[in-house]
């Protein structure tokens, strides 16, 4: 609820509890999305 | 330095994108179409690192195919997705506690009691996923939240009794309405339609769901394709404000 009071230390639980697989492949996508845009970037010399 | 900090954040911002685009699919039968992409994309990256040629050319050739292909296959999450961007308003965002707590008690006393009287019923409760087109397939009720009404409604041959009723910002918005049932061929036969178009709805949307059975005369939740069943008053409750709780974070 937007309203509703939430502590602190339930938003940073709720930080690695909520959805952690989710958290961690997106991690790894963004590092070779990242990786592989920086090496076209340079390839093409942009 | 000052490149490595840059390098950071822009992974950051990369990882929250992505993190966003894939939570916003959890639940529903598309993400394991994003699974299947995402494997293609980790090899291509794989394939290109190890100079296979005709691998990589392959790839290349079949994502410039792809795009047209996620955009004709993704259709009707992109649009919903579209229509979220910035709706950030939730289920009784301008309601008080005590307001709050009130309407939950008066939806778990109807359940309730709907369950005693060996009644079905089929209620949504809207979060951040608008529900506009199941309330069009409705009748617009626009009523404050009652037990009493909420029975009314799911009384046998009230012209509304068959379909769901969907509570919007603290209100009875429409009853009567359909929703979309479950693909998911592993439920159990056990469970009717009622329990499908539940779970439907909850595998497209983010809506917290409220099933009575006729049959079993048990009172269950579905939040994001889970299923909580036999719960009590209290347990439905204190389950809806766990669903509540849950933000994408």
């Amino acid at each position: 609820m937007a309203k509703k009071k939430i502590s602190i230390g339930y938003r940073v639980l709720h930080l690695f509890t909520y959805h952690p697989w989710l958290k961690f492949i997106s991690l790894v996508l963004a590092m070779v999305v990242w990786l592989y845009i920086r090496e076209e970037i340079a390839r093409f010399n942009y | 330095m000052a490149y490595m900090w840059k390098s950071i954040i822009e992974i950051l911002i990369l990882w929250i994108v992505i993190y966003h685009i894939m939570l916003f699919f959890e639940g529903t039968r598309a993400i394991q179409v994003l699974r299947g992409i995402i494997v293609l994309l980790l090899a291509f990256f794989l394939f290109q690192k190890l100079n296979f040629i005709v691998l990589d050319w392959l790839l290349t050739k079949l994502f410039g195919i792809s795009v047209i292909a996620i955009l004709i296959i993704f259709h009707p999450e992109i649009r919903q997705g579209l229509a979220r961007l910035g709706q950030r308003h939730l289920f009784g965002a301008n309601l008080r506690e005590d307001e709050l707590e009130n309407i939950l008690q008066e939806i778990g006393r109807a359940a309730e009691n709907i369950s005693k009287n060996k009644l079905g019923a089929l209620i949504a409760i809207e979060k951040n996923t608008p529900l506009a087109p199941y309330i069009e397939s409705g009748v617009l009720v626009d009523a404050r939240v009652s037990s009493d009404l909420i029975e009314a409604v799911f009384t046998p041959n009230n012209p509304l009794h068959d379909g769901g009723l969907i509570v919007q910002h603290g209100r009875i918005i429409a009853a009567g309405c359909l929703f979309p049932l479950t693909q998911n061929q592993d439920l159990s036969r056990l469970f009717g339609t009622r329990h499908r178009a539940a779970l439907g709805l909850s595998e497209e949307t983010d809506a917290i769901i409220i099933i009575v059975s006729e049959e079993r005369r048990d009172v269950s939740l579905v939040y994001r394709g889970r299923l909580h069943k036999d719960l009590s008053q209290e347990e439905l409750v204190s389950e809806i404000k766990e669903a509540m709780k849950i933000e994408s974070v």
